[in-house]
């Protein structure tokens, strides 16, 4: 017996929830390509596991359609979808054993006794769990009841996999192996996976796509790369990872600084056009380069260095009292003290230009 | 105070913390109730000598296994109902929340407040030959004549559900309430229509309330003595009434000590083997 299935697309159009007063998700479009590692990621409150919760159908939509297939699901009972998903607290039955939990998905679709114990334990060997079977979810370790969920989730060759934070309850060392893990899974299987964070290393990691969300709506959805290179707006690059901004006046070739300095801005620096006036010019910490005072684009005062192993942070007050940040290999020279002035190289390919935050 | 009175890492207390807890507890249970009935069971056994004829008597004579075996239907009795009527409103309440949940709260304690002995002749009032429940049935001609309700069984049965049912409700909700509602989706996602989810993982896990509540009210029934003798029949007299009588009419106290001793046996052997098969942490709420 083998686990195999091939993934189905989604198709989500116009899906809109509201809780009372609250909008939890505003006219939100979303295609989820067969097979495909889907992240959706955003602050709490952004509406990403309510999103899921209309994907799985404990929330029935306010209005919208979700397209599973190509068929209508908006508003099928959650036992009919035939979708699998992995809770964060695992929610293995206590009273069942690791065996019955796993073959509980196929007794409910009246498969015989000997067929789902032996799919069953092929699921628990899938996820190197096969000598557990006998065992209560109560005597396994976080991350096994967490592996045993995701074999109660695949075992009946659901079409679409949805994952709630699911390694949020786990420790670090065994998330990073859990994330590597569920990955590889995904691939093998081929089968779509919905994976719901809010911790962009994750998404970063385990996706093929990031879908961020912020107040109900799609902000971006695109490759981990293109998100974390070329964000589409700025609370995308906000959002992911570190990023400095700089208040600035574009006149549509340079931006100018209060303080009367201008930097020239290519025209890679523009992720979607951007009209002349008030702007927000960003740059990735990892990208700026600390020359000698005087020397560079911008002048600063350094106020902490922070060592951290292999990467040293340097939190620089430009003039203004904007903070702005460079991070460096440590292995380089020694580190300026804190107090001391210093000069920023900003390379033109690390820069990225806005429209100003309205 | 001594370190380590209170251990706050973890959630167990030092045993002198457990001692202090407990002392003024098992002082009171001691002085009114260990006493009493250590005395009371000596009766049974030492008067008017060492000897174990009162026992023999209680049990040669059918006419007491008889009461002792009604006693224990009636109880059983009285479980079930109170566990059908009990389950709907403490699953109610479990899926409840805010001024509603307050209400139905209310509803169930609200009877704690007048006495069992007011509310069991309220219900000598309603049953009645002339009571409203008679006149009612003959008003839309169920009956043409008065039936006689009061003085049997079944109006025992009624008026003890009536007095007994909140300890029901109150540890099934307990259970309910327990259970993490994802566990219901989790169902729901795997397959299971919300009967079967209900049937195959709600229920289990709130087995241990269903069980401590049953307990409760079955052995708060074993002993009951205000309903049976105000509502029911000599006919069909129950344990307690018989040592009352025993001890008021006859004033024969080794043997009411006899039988006494005699349900306590059967209480405590009952509770032993639930405890043995269920686990008492457990139908109070604690987890493994």
């Amino acid at each position: 017996m083998t686990l195999t299935q091939r993934g189905t697309g989604i198709e989500i159009r116009g899906l809109r929830k509201a809780f009372g007063q609250v909008t939890a998700i505003d006219h939100l479009d979303l295609d989820i390509h067969p097979g495909e590692f889907l992240a959706l990621l955003g602050p709490s409150g952004s509406g990403k596991s309510t999103v899921l919760m209309a994907l799985a159908g404990f929330e029935p939509p306010t209005g919208g359609t979700i397209r599973i297939d190509g068929e209508d699901c908006t508003h099928v009972p959650p036992h009919r979808r035939n979708i699998g998903m992995v809770f964060q607290h695992y929610t293995l039955f206590p009273h069942m054993s690791v065996l019955d939990n796993v073959a509980f998905p196929l007794r409910m679709r009246g498969v015989a006794k000997e067929e789902r114990r032996a799919r069953a334990a092929a699921a628990l060997e899938t996820v190197r769990l096969g000598a557990f079977g006998d065992r209560l979810p109560k005597q396994l370790s976080g991350g096994q009841q967490q592996r045993v969920a995701i074999a109660r989730a695949i075992v009946y060759n659901p079409r679409v996999l949805l994952m709630d934070e699911p390694l949020s309850a786990l420790d670090k060392n065994l998330r990073e192996e859990m994330q590597i893990e569920i990955k590889r899974l995904q691939e093998s299987l081929g089968i779509t996976v919905v994976f719901v964070t809010h911790d962009q290393g994750e998404a970063l990691t385990m996706a093929d796509r990031v879908a961020i969300l912020q107040s109900g709506r799609l902000q971006q959805i695109s490759p981990a790369r293109e998100l974390y290179e070329r964000p589409a707006n700025l609370f995308a690059a906000g959002f992911i990872g570190e990023m400095n901004q700089l208040n600035a006046r574009y006149d549509g070739a340079r931006a100018h600084f209060s303080d009367g300095t201008s930097l020239a801005v290519p025209q890679t620096a523009l992720v979607a056009p951007v009209p002349p006036g008030p702007a927000t010019l960003t740059i990735r910490p990892e990208r700026v380069r600390p020359v000698a005072p005087g020397s560079g684009d911008l002048q600063g005062v350094v106020r902490d260095v922070i060592y951290s192993g292999a990467g040293t942070l340097i939190i620089a007050e430009l003039p203004g009292g904007t903070e702005f940040r460079a991070r460096i290999s440590s292995a380089g020279i020694a580190p300026p003290a804190a107090g001391a002035p210093l000069g920023f190289a900003l390379p033109p390919e690390g820069l990225l230009l806005y429209p100003a935050a309205a | 105070m001594a370190a380590g009175f209170f251990q706050p890492e973890g959630r167990r207390l030092s045993k002198a913390a457990v001692t202090a807890l407990m002392l003024p507890f098992f002082s009171v249970i001691a002085l009114v109730f260990l006493w009493p009935l250590l005395s009371l069971l000596s009766l049974s056994v030492l008067e008017p000598e060492p000897t174990l004829a009162h026992y023999q008597r209680a049990i040669d004579n059918p006419v007491y296994a008889r009461v002792l075996w009604r006693t224990l239907v009636i109880a059983l009795w009285v479980s079930a109902v109170s566990l059908l009527l009990a389950f709907p409103v403490a699953l109610l309440m479990a899926r409840s929340e805010g001024p509603k949940l307050a209400f139905i709260t209310a509803c169930i304690l609200l009877p704690f407040w007048s006495s069992v002995l007011v509310r069991t002749a309220a219900w000598s009032v309603l049953l009645q030959r002339k009571g409203l429940i008679n006149e009612g049935m003959q008003g839309i001609g169920l009956t043409a004549e008065p039936l006689k309700l009061l003085y049997t069984q079944g109006a025992v049965v009624v008026a003890m559900v009536h007095v007994l049912m909140p300890f029901m409700v109150l540890p099934i909700y307990g259970a309910l309430r327990n259970i993490p509602a994802d566990y219901a989706r989790a169902a729901a996602i795997c397959g299971a229509p919300p009967w079967r989810g209900f049937l195959h993982v709600t229920l289990p896990l709130a087995l241990p309330g269903v069980i401590g509540g049953f307990i409760l009210v079955f052995l708060t029934a074993l002993g009951y003595f205000i309903t049976p003798s105000l509502l029911g029949s000599p006919k069909e007299m129950m344990i307690s009434t018989l040592i009352s009588q025993q001890i008021r009419e006859h004033l024969d106290w080794p043997f009411a000590a006899a039988l006494v001793g005699l349900l306590t046996l059967f209480v405590t052997a009952i509770t032993l083997v639930f405890s043995r098969l269920f686990g008492f942490d457990r139908m109070l709420g604690g987890r493994k």
